[in-house]
């Protein structure tokens, strides 16, 4: 298991590697930020102190050195539009979107294994169709849409929630999931259903079944462990999708998260804010890949023996 | 979670204060704005996001313009004089204190003008949209007395001055400052980042106090969110509401001085013959956009400056759309050889206004009905900066730039020398003659200033038609039955909380 995990955090912190340096050379090719940031008037002099000031005066491979050497100690710069330390602010963001994201998947893999597994149940029932009519709508409806539907039908039509904002109790909560909901859960529903319908046919279910096993142990116990391979993997991507995901929700509720800051760091070419987020981001989605990983080496000991070296 | 939630009514979502999102209505002013403020440094209040949280409700100017009648009234200063062609007298209030309980006096008003003007390393932005490069001298006479000394003559100093927002003179002058002190009617009490700002009654203000005792901002993007706040009775004032998501009973329009024209890059063919130009001045159907893509709030424009700002030209109308004119030039200009199928890049920012790229679509269809090749490039704030301030991209081609110009000062002065000058920061290409009657104009006060900057502007489509002008745009301001507010010209970019009263 330990040459497992070692195999699997040297492979995906290639990626991680990519990301950071892809974003510190995308950013810098996105155009000078100086236009953003002094007055119209500003002199050729104001424009080479505010370089110098930047470090974009020097060539980009210096900037890159200098920027990771920043990094390895923790500094990670000063955001240009605030004037606030950069991994303060991201810091700060980071948790209203992992508290979202946290939820929502919750909700997602509980909701979906038990619509997956009714549906798997009786297959081509009015049961399954139903359950599959659902999840397809929802995994196909527009984000964007749904939310400002949401808002008008359930904020503004019936004032059953407040339209936006953050503070309150669980009301807050309900729209901004709900959108960010519709999708993974759309899709988990699907996987589960193949999965379970393949499981439910094996022949260890039959045998259980023999045996004199419920039919919520055979379901639940033997068919949805198997079928959790799939699922897990699935669920897994989709919540990486989930932590970029959220810009939608967090532009239209106003719920103060990372998506909205690094949106923002990207229009407003706020380079050090920008870099901390994906870092940041893109450490989480490496643990979390680290951490579905080993769910499934659990899960499946096959995993474990053909992981590539 | 969520049960968990529920039962225990844990659910503070991170990052955030447990104030309540909108307030309590109660004593509060709740207020929606279309996005955050970067920063409230009251030396960066003429940038729009800044000024309408920070202008005269944190901070205050020593001088006022009336934003309805155009004119100069004191507000921290009690009189200004003109001494001599380059020096100034003002003398300011000595009942005023600021947040913190420091007294205000001359010594402050001058520390806060030489801090935006003449300190180079702040780079604030009041200085350039302003003052440009000059420098003030500045010498205080006594507590309640300050001279200002101008290079060249400035017959709109005090104009200018009216931007100059005060500061205590222990304010930073080597950074910017993102929580002032003020002496305004309202001080910061927080600033939950990313989630809300919060202010609060300054009880020793010096003037009339305010109808509510705290006031509180937050921001949505999406208009139409905030237009639902405005109707759930989340919110009591709305900034930048989107015409279809604007009703009589929700909304106020106003007139916002900003302008939509195409700036023609004059530098490159065929946009460097005068008659495509004029061509696409003509093919240009300005009441049908008002009226279709902006909801006829907006009236066509002939000129950078609306009506009311110093220098406006009432002779110069909008008439219809002329395509077989149009057409008629560019074949003209191709018969002595002028490359017209060369095309043109039409560059339009994202989020600059409603509709904005549907009306970028709309002005290339025109075109092409009179003989011109054009193609839409919709950029970001970032990028569309890059082209429209010098330095200018090299190798691009012929440029077709949607502006927006705002100009919130009233006077032509500070459109002119962004817009129209030879070497102008936002400007393509001029003439020496009409440099050298903008200078002349620059010079003028009063009666004569009016008449030079009209004459500036009707030079300007004679002889050089560098803007096809769209229209004079308008503003629409959510506002609940709760408060009673009157918008102005001014509104979009300050908006007085001290005028914003209970109950319409």
């Amino acid at each position: 298991m330990l040459t497992f995990l070692r195999k699997r955090i040297i492979s995906s912190a290639v990626p991680l590697v990519v990301v950071v340096f892809g974003v510190f050379l995308l950013a810098r090719l996105t155009g000078d930020p100086t236009n953003l940031y002094l007055p119209v008037s500003a002199t050729a002099e104001q424009r080479a102190e505010f370089a110098a000031a930047n470090g974009f005066d020097q060539p980009i491979h210096v900037q890159l050195w200098d920027y990771l050497g920043q990094v390895l100690r923790f500094d990670f710069g000063v955001s240009l539009r605030t004037g606030q330390p950069a991994g303060d602010m991201v810091l700060a963001a980071f948790p209203a979107t992992l508290q979202l994201a946290a939820v929502t998947m919750l909700i997602a893999i509980v909701g979906a294994v038990l619509l997956g597994s009714l549906a798997a149940y009786r297959p081509n029932s009015p049961a399954d169709r139903s359950a599959s009519f659902l999840s397809m709508t929802a995994a196909s409806i527009p984000d964007f849409w749904f939310a400002i539907m949401g808002v008008l039908i359930l904020g503004v039509g019936l004032e059953w929630l407040p339209t936006s904002g953050v503070d309150g109790g669980i009301e807050v909560w309900i729209l901004p999931i709900a959108t960010l909901l519709i999708r993974p859960f759309g899709v988990l529903v699907q996987v589960v259903r193949g999965a379970m319908v393949a499981a439910l046919a094996a022949p260890y279910v039959k045998v259980a079944r023999s045996k004199g096993a419920s039919e919520p142990r055979v379901v639940f116990g033997h068919a949805l462990r198997n079928a959790s391979v799939p699922a897990l993997t699935v669920a897994g991507d989709l919540t990486i999708g989930l932590v970029n995901g959220a810009v939608v929700v967090e532009t239209i509720f106003g719920w103060p998260g990372i998506g909205k800051l690094m949106i923002d760091s990207i229009l407003q070419r706020d380079f050090a804010v920008l870099q901390t987020a994906v870092l940041l981001t893109a450490v989480t989605i490496f643990v979390l890949n680290i951490l579905i990983d080993v769910c499934y080496a659990l899960l499946d000991n096959r995993v474990r023996q053909t992981v590539p070296a | 979670m969520l049960v968990a939630c529920a039962a225990t009514t844990a659910c503070t979502v991170a990052n955030s204060d447990s104030t309540g999102d909108a307030g309590e209505a109660g004593d509060s002013l709740r207020i929606v704005l279309d996005q955050e403020p970067p920063t409230l440094e009251p030396c960066e209040a003429s940038l729009t996001s800044t000024g309408v949280v920070t202008r005269s409700n944190i901070s205050e100017p020593l001088i006022e313009r009336d934003p309805t009648t155009g004119e100069l009234e004191p507000l921290l200063a009690t009189a200004w004089e003109q001494v001599s062609d380059t020096e100034w007298r003002m003398d300011v209030r000595d009942d005023v204190s600021f947040h913190d309980g420091a007294a205000f006096t001359a010594e402050d008003a001058a520390f806060s003008i030489d801090r935006a003007v003449n300190n180079s390393a702040l780079a604030c932005n009041v200085d350039g949209y302003v003052f440009g490069d000059q420098e003030l001298g500045l010498e205080v006479v006594d507590d309640t007395t300050f001279t200002i000394t101008t290079e060249t003559p400035d017959p709109i100093l005090p104009l200018r001055l009216s931007f100059i927002e005060v500061v205590p003179r222990t304010t930073s002058t080597e950074a910017k400052v993102r929580e002032p002190v003020g002496t305004g009617p309202y001080a910061v009490a927080a600033w939950d980042t990313g989630v809300s700002i919060t202010l609060h009654r300054h009880e020793d203000y010096w003037g009339e106090a305010p109808s509510f005792s705290r006031v509180r901002y937050v921001w949505r993007t999406e208009s139409s969110v905030r237009a639902a706040m405005i109707a759930t009775d989340e919110a009591d004032l709305a900034t930048g509401l989107n015409p279809e998501d604007a009703t009589p009973e929700n909304s106020l329009p106003y007139p916002n001085n900003e302008t939509t024209a195409l700036r023609l890059d004059g530098r490159e063919a065929p946009l460097d013959d005068i008659r495509v130009r004029r061509a696409i001045d003509l093919a240009i159907d300005r009441h049908g956009i008002v009226d279709a893509l902006f909801d006829g709030q907006a009236l066509p424009a002939a000129q950078l400056v609306p009506e009311g700002v110093v220098g406006h030209n009432a002779d110069l109308t909008v008439g219809e759309a002329d395509p077989d004119t149009a057409r008629a030039l560019v074949e003209e200009a191709a018969a002595d050889g002028v490359p017209v199928d060369r095309e043109i890049t039409l560059i339009a920012r994202n989020g600059q206004f409603p509709k904005v790229a549907e009306t970028a679509e709309a002005l290339q269809y025109q075109l092409s009905q009179v003989g011109l090749s054009v193609r839409i490039q919709m950029a970001d704030t970032a990028a569309h900066l890059e082209y429209q301030l010098r330095p200018f991209p090299e190798d691009v081609g012929p440029v077709a730039l949607l502006i927006m110009h705002g100009n919130q000062a009233g006077d032509a002065g500070f459109t002119t020398s962004q817009y129209l000058l030879s070497d102008g920061p936002q400007s393509t290409f001029g003439t020496p003659e009409l440099d050298e009657r903008i200078a002349e104009a620059d010079q003028a006060a009063d009666d004569d200033r009016q008449d030079a900057f009209a004459g500036v502007f009707a030079e300007q489509n004679e002889s050089l038609a560098q803007y096809a002008y769209l229209a004079h745009m308008q503003g629409l301001l959510g506002i609940s039955p709760r408060v009673s507010y009157e918008p102005n010209s001014a509104t979009g970019d300050e908006l007085r909380l001290a005028d914003v009263r209970p109950e319409r």
